[in-house]
């Protein structure tokens, strides 16, 4: 019964405003204070640095963090969008810590819709602020394609990958939340029937059998499923807007093009 | 009672999930075998196409988790 509860308040608070910060919340805020503090101190770190001299420890880390982030924006998004490197680093950052901060037993960010739904439309004015970018005033031309009649249609299917994105996400930690939650309290149940202090105990002794079971899966669930999720939505991401704007080869057409004269 | 079927009907949705995830595994391995050298590249693709396959079973399990615990009131 306390189980059941226990989803049933964490469910119940998905879309509720009323009830002030809620914990996963004020655990994102965390997670953002860590950030950016580590972000300050690299950046007076690195302004200090000799460079002529090798980067140590954490600059290091950091410099390989950037060098990966460039190299992979500009092969999947192409030259065009070189400068998107710190900005897909940082919600890299921001998603993977909020995915493992399960693990400290404080409430994980991405359980509470609010978060998957901020990266989500996030990227969805992302896409279309690009679009807007290259399009000019043709963006508008997607809503009317290929006839009007498709006016309506189209402005629902507008909303297909923001809907997408952040189900996405928040399917991910909650079912891996409420899978963790469940065997918890299993285990916590199965351990009462065999050790048993009296009649009316009410803390779940018994759970010292879970550090023997759960470390896999939260390994499964909590890191290898944030690693991979956070992965899927930045390659989205990065598919997503560059889609929206004109192919790559054509700018390297143009450039050979006034290089030739 | 009603919501708890209703979970159940939701959640068949993962079958079709759980045979395009075998389907990709398949042809990854199959690729794998024929072209050895691909092995790393196609690994990273085969574990970013399961979880895109696996999206559809997700949002399953999230319909079957809100109709048991927000739907049944």
């Amino acid at each position: 019964m306390i189980l059941s509860s226990n989803i049933d308040d964490i469910v119940s608070r998905l879309g509720d405003t009323s009830a002030g910060l809620s914990g996963e919340t004020i655990s994102s805020l965390f997670v953002v204070g860590i950030l950016i503090l580590l972000s300050f101190y690299i950046a007076i770190r690195a302004h200090f640095q000799d460079p002529l001299k090798k980067p140590k420890g954490i600059l290091l880390l950091a410099e390989i963090g950037v060098n990966f982030f460039d190299g992979l924006v500009e092969s999947m998004m192409g030259r065009r969008y070189r400068g998107f490197g710190g900005v897909i680093m940082g919600v890299a950052c921001y998603l993977f810590i909020a995915f493992i901060w399960g693990l400290t037993g404080l409430p994980a960010p991405v359980t509470n819709l609010a978060t998957p739904l901020s990266l989500g439309l996030f990227t969805f004015v992302l896409i279309h602020a690009n679009a807007i970018r290259f399009n000019k005033f043709k963006y508008f031309k997607r809503f009317v394609d290929p006839i009007p009649l498709f006016l309506p249609i189209n402005l629902i299917s507008m909303w297909a990958p923001l809907l997408s994105l952040t189900l996405r996400l928040l399917g991910n930690a909650l079912a891996g939340w409420t899978l963790l939650t469940l065997l918890y309290g299993g285990i916590g149940s199965i351990g009462d029937v065999v050790i048993r202090f009296s009649e009316t105990q009410s803390m779940h002794v018994g759970s010292f059998i879970a550090p023997f079971i759960t470390p896999v899966l939260h390994a499964y669930f909590d890191l290898f499923s944030g690693l991979i999720q956070t992965t899927v939505f930045l390659f989205l991401t990065m598919i997503f807007v560059a889609n929206e704007g004109p192919e790559d080869d054509e700018m390297i057409e143009e450039l050979s093009v006034k290089g030739g004269n | 009672m009603t919501s708890a079927m209703a979970a159940a009907v939701a959640i068949l949705a993962v079958m079709p999930s759980a045979l395009g995830e075998a389907l990709v595994c398949a042809k990854t391995v199959e690729g794998m075998s024929r072209n050895p050298e691909m092995y790393s590249k196609l690994r990273t693709s085969m574990i970013l196409a399961c979880a895109l396959v696996e999206t559809t079973a997700i949002y399953a399990l999230l319909v079957a988790i809100l109709i048991l615990f927000v739907g049944g009131k």
